[in-house]
């Protein structure tokens, strides 16, 4: 029924299953708690196993939520008494893991060596068997639907967007824009070198240098009172190449700032925080696959309600600065997106709408999206270039 | 107190009833000495799981409350520097050396424990609970790394403090900010979600003695009905336990529309979400609850 013999290259193979089919980010640390946490479990009972792999090998809400299928999918691949020749095909899905598998358990545990040249044996004919039709992720069918839509879109949809590091321009106006962005000061006091309250326990501290006398003063300052970033981007096929601006804006944001969030929609909604923060660190990388946030139709509405809800308690506040990248250009339900535009409007200190658009001559805000839209946004502008973000920092006003 | 069910028996003695796939990662937990991250949604008992551990293992509950600008020094130790002054003062006229005046101030009695640093100079391996740990700052949980690694201290005044004992560590997340990588890889990761209908039932049960069956049965029903709506913020177990209270203190036996329409206000705390409920009130849940209410009679535990 397993792909592999002993419990060790099961094991490991479940870890690279997780890792190609589902994306974990499963490591040999991972792998090693697994191990030790089969140990304590009884091995008899499944629900005691899947509990004690869950917890040892997803590390995230989303891990969790789709562990209890990847489990399934990989020990039970069918009804129990049938023939399985989806085994096959996870070995191939795996990318004919299970000889590395198991060269890695038999360098790792000498002791599994003769189970695995065993197994070894008798999977070597079932990898020369002929493809079998398998299952595909879910997410398949819709991304060669959309990518039929037309020739040109399929060759821009076979990647995700690539990000990296910004130009420095870019990191210095982001700057600026979060410079101008503060409430006043916070209540509590950050050692400094200068500032309007005296340090006595550090000067007392810097005076062991000094033979016990407080030479050096120490100063206490309150810090700047700074908001957190909310970045909500349409990368919607309608946005073009306006998207990539959008995302060079949220890096050069991510790379001046931590308190970033950052999501990209299309059709769905997706956090693209850590790919974001990762770029801004100077890491060239392709966004981690966006299957329905990305160049696909629009629906403002319902994403930025889908943002309200899984979000928006959580990460607006009224510290926040909610920034809507977006043409305004929205197929579904005005009514959706007047509710969620006025709920987050509620929740956040400001609501920024940057819409490309608005530096075209002659452009009205009349799309009925944006029209929806208008009433609850405070400030509207368009970000296209870096001078764009240096005049956005001038006329943006945290105080409503 | 080494396999699950024995743990979740125990938890079950304090009025705190877990699934078992909680009761399996708390004694992989246990066995593996890691921290074990719990995320959810608010009110379903992260904390609580924290505070019955303790109890369930007899031993002492460190709590460090993560908020934002939270720094090292709050959470591992500070020296009580006006005291170390004022005896500073006092000690000028005796006739102790330089050395020793100074090896007097910098020592234990000077020293304040903050949670990090109690945690681990205790005689029993106690439960530090990092509450939020969200709220705090990236800064703040790359340190924490640092300790929840080495389960050390460096005090350069007073020298390396090293764990007694390893404490058992349940670190909670609101999520109102994306945890780094590093400390995912570091914990054990449950998602705590809301309870099915039948423990939340069993729950009211547990914590509100008396509360009749029937009772039981609706509120479990209402507040689960509650959480499918798209509410700004949905009702926990907390809010569950509390209009049972409420119900139990206004002696009701059973629900109707109007008890449900006075005492709302224990589950729902937004205005907003008083008008979605509203809104559903003649479609869906009400209207489904009285009929079963005024057909079924009292109704006995659904295996759901």
């Amino acid at each position: 029924m397993y792909p592999f013999g002993g419990i060790l290259s099961n094991l490991v193979a479940f870890g690279d299953f997780l890792r190609s089919e589902y994306g974990f980010k499963t490591g040999p640390g991972e792998l090693l708690d697994a191990a030790q946490v089969l140990d304590i479990v009884d091995l008899a009972d499944e629900s005691a196993v899947r509990n004690a792999l869950r917890s040892a090998l997803s590390k995230t809400s989303d891990d969790a939520g789709v562990f209890d299928q990847a489990f399934s999918r990989f020990f039970f691949p069918g009804p129990p008494g049938l023939q399985q020749p989806e085994r096959e095909s996870l070995h191939r899905a795996m990318g004919n893991q299970p000889d590395q598998a198991e060269k890695r358990v038999q360098n790792e545990c000498p002791g599994a060596a003769e189970q695995t040249e065993e197994e070894a044996g008798q999977d070597a004919p079932g990898a020369s068997i002929a493809p079998v039709a398998t299952e595909q992720p879910e997410v398949a069918p819709a991304v060669l639907a959309r990518a039929g839509y037309s020739p040109l879109e399929a060759e821009a949809l076979v990647e995700s967007p690539r990000v990296g590091p910004v130009a420095p321009a870019w990191r210095n106006a982001a700057r600026l824009l979060v410079k101008r962005l503060h409430w006043g000061l916070l209540r509590r006091w950050r050692p400094a070198t200068t500032g309007p309250r005296f340090d006595l326990r550090r000067t007392l501290r810097a005076s062991l240098q000094t033979g016990g006398e407080a030479i050096t003063a120490r100063w206490l300052r309150r810090p700047r009172r700074s908001p957190r970033f909310v970045l909500v981007i349409d990368g919607s096929r309608s946005m073009g190449p306006y998207a990539q601006t959008a995302l060079d804006f949220a890096i050069a944001i991510a790379s001046v700032t931590m308190r970033v969030e950052v999501f990209v929609f299309s059709t769905d909604l997706q956090c693209i925080t850590k790919d974001v923060q990762r770029a801004a660190a100077g890491e060239m990388r392709n966004l981690h696959p966006l299957q329905h946030a990305w160049a696909g139709g629009t629906t403002i509405g319902r994403c930025l309600r889908d943002f309200n809800d899984r979000f928006g308690s959580r990460m607006t506040s009224r510290e926040t600065v909610l920034i809507i990248v977006s043409d305004g250009l929205d197929v579904g339900e005005p009514d959706v997106l007047r509710r969620a535009m006025s709920a987050l409007h509620g929740k956040s200190a400001i609501v920024v709408w940057l819409n490309p658009l608005i530096e075209t001559p002659g452009y009205e805000p009349t799309a009925a999206g944006m029209r929806t839209a208008l009433p609850y946004i405070t400030t509207f502008f368009a970000v296209n270039d870096v001078a764009g973000v240096k005049r956005l920092s001038h006329s943006v006003h945290l105080r409503r | 107190m080494t396999d699950s069910s024995s743990i979740r028996a125990r938890f079950r003695e304090r009025g705190f009833i877990i699934d078992d796939g909680f009761a399996t990662v708390l004694q992989i937990t246990l066995a593996l000495e890691k921290p074990l991250l719990i995320e959810g949604p608010a009110g379903v008992g992260k904390t609580e799981s924290a505070k019955v551990l303790a109890d369930v293992l007899d031993t002492r509950l460190i709590r460090l409350q993560c908020y934002e600008g939270l720094d090292a020094m709050a959470a591992l130790y500070e020296w009580n520097y006006p005291r170390q002054m004022l005896h500073a003062r006092l000690s000028e006229a005796g006739s102790l050396t330089l050395e020793q005046r100074e090896a007097e101030i910098f020592s234990e009695r000077f020293l304040l424990k903050r949670p990090l640093l109690k945690a681990i100079t205790q005689d029993r391996a106690p439960v530090l609970l990092i509450d939020e740990v969200d709220r705090a700052d990236e800064a703040f949980e790359a340190f924490l790394l640092e300790v929840l690694a080495e389960w050390q201290v460096s005090i350069p005044e007073l020298g390396t403090i090293q764990a007694r004992h390893k404490p058992h560590v349940i670190v909670t997340s609101n999520r109102a900010r994306e945890l780094s990588d590093a400390l995912r890889r570091r914990c054990l990761f449950l998602w705590l979600p809301y309870p099915s209908l039948r423990q939340e039932i069993e729950i009211l049960h547990a914590r509100v003695p008396g509360l009749s069956d029937r009772l039981a049965q609706q509120i479990a029903e209402i507040v689960q009905g509650l959480r499918g709506l798209s509410l700004q913020k949905a009702p926990g177990v907390a809010e569950s336990l509390d209009w049972a209270m409420a119900l139990m203190s206004l002696h009701c036996d059973h629900l109707d529309a109007h008890t449900i329409e006075q005492t709302l206000g224990c589950v729902l705390k937004v205005h907003e979400d008083s008008e979605v409920v509203a809104a559903h009130h003649a479609a869906m849940q009400f209207t489904q609850v009285e009929s079963r209410d005024f057909g079924l009679g009292s109704v006995s535990t659904p295996g759901a």
